[in-house]
């Protein structure tokens, strides 16, 4: 325990009657009943009776002044625990000290803050209007181009939507206002689109990316080519590079998606694909060939016999 | 629950028609059981308060009222705010985030 004059705020030389008035007004100000809020008041308060029971007495301060006793050792001799009246008065619903209530309960809720915000019989005075729900399927190069949507909703209003581009399967679109109107003066609620993007034949999402796949022929992949492909912004040339195959992925750059969050790409997997009906002449060919040039395209792939 | 015999005895300075006086003005409200005063642990804190702040604290007599109305007040509001803070901690996240907002809002208007 730190110095009980110091607590008090006091010279070691004051006179009594100083100390006692130091002591009333620290004690006001940090009483914890006074204070609920204040976590600290009750070991603030309690430090400074205690620092009292020592300078607060003539008899007991001389001994304390001559080192006959110390300030804990003072301390030691405090009567138990004190229980406070704010743990009675607090967290008690229907507290008999509660004003306001008349002895009919009801507290602080009766009083003119509440009764504003609620109501007095706990019907709304005002509310704002319910928030509605709808679900818009939108093709998937609106959703990566943008787009705007008419829509008639249940009670047959009319609502311009715009899609704003880039927008992702799931995303809710939030028109303020437009739902149904509050009650006593309350803001009206909102209408909460959430978006559902049909998929695609040939396109796939991923994040600002969009991926296809590309076939080729046998020829094409050995020899290369300039193809023409299907791009969300209309046909690009693709050049094949020689000796492309299966799996080969290309970059259209900048042919994504241009949302807010940024520009993504286009990326092409190629897949080579045998005619329809292999006939004879390339069977034999082939065969021929790997004859001469044997080769294991499984022998780098762990796992594969 | 104390009569009020006990509560004089352990509270010291107090005398009778002290707490008659203070029980007339309603600062204390004992349960009455067939005319006699009966104290539960709140009157009994509330009265050791009291005498707290008349006899250590030496607030007057005639400020008590004030003091225990505001201090009453106090504790209500707390009970109340309580209340409030539980219905809207049960509210779904983004009403909460909304009022939290609110608040914020208005504190630097």
């Amino acid at each position: 325990m730190t110095d009980p004059y110091q607590i008090l705020g006091v010279t070691r030389d004051a006179k009594q009657a100083e100390i006692r008035k130091a002591y009333i007004r620290l004690a006001k100000s940090n009483h914890p009943d006074l204070h609920p809020g204040d976590k600290g008041a009750e070991a603030r308060f309690k430090e400074i009776a205690a620092a009292y029971d020592i300078v607060g007495d003539e008899k007991k301060r001389a001994r304390f002044d001559s080192g006959e006793i110390d300030a804990s050792g003072a301390e030691r001799q405090k009567p138990p625990e004190r229980e406070f009246y704010r743990e009675h008065a607090e967290g008690h619903p229907g507290f008999k000290y509660e004003p306001f209530s008349n002895g009919s309960g009801g507290g602080f809720e009766d009083s003119d803050l509440f009764t504003e915000l609620f109501g007095r019989r706990g019907q709304r005075a005002s509310a704002p209007g319910a928030d509605v729900h709808y679900t818009l399927g939108v093709d998937f190069t609106e959703a990566v181009l943008g787009a705007k949507k008419r829509v008639t909703m249940a009670d047959g209003k009319t609502l311009d939507i715009t899609i704003p581009a880039g927008l992702m399967d799931g995303q809710i679109l939030r028109l303020r206002g437009q739902g149904q109107p509050g009650h006593g003066g309350g803001e009206p609620g909102d209408v909460l689109v959430e978006i559902h993007i049909n998929p695609h034949p040939v396109f796939t999402r991923d994040g600002n990316d969009i991926r296809s796949t590309l076939p080729v022929t046998l020829a094409e992949a050995l020899a290369g080519a300039k193809l023409k492909v299907a791009t969300v912004s209309g046909q690009v040339q693709l050049t094949i590079p020689k000796g492309s195959n299966t799996g080969t992925v290309l970059r259209l750059r900048g042919k994504g998606v241009k949302s807010r969050s940024g520009h993504g790409d286009h990326f092409v997997q190629l897949q080579v694909m045998l005619p329809k009906h292999p006939d004879a002449e390339l069977t034999k060919a082939v065969a021929d060939w790997e004859a001469r040039h044997p080769y294991d395209p499984r022998a780098a792939k762990e796992g594969s016999a | 629950m104390m009569t009020e015999a006990e509560l004089i005895e352990i509270m010291g300075q107090l005398q009778h028609e002290v707490l008659r006086r203070w029980i007339d003005h309603g600062w204390v409200r004992p349960e009455l059981v067939d005319g006699a005063a009966q104290f539960d642990a709140s009157d009994v804190a509330r009265v050791r308060l009291i005498c707290e702040l008349h006899y250590e604290l030496r607030i007057e007599e005639d400020s008590l009222p004030v003091m225990l109305s505001l201090m009453d007040q106090l504790y209500s509001v707390r009970q109340s705010m309580r209340k409030l803070l539980s219905a809207v901690e049960a509210q779904p996240e983004d009403v909460r985030k909304r009022i939290a907002t609110l608040m914020q809002t208005q504190t630097r208007s």
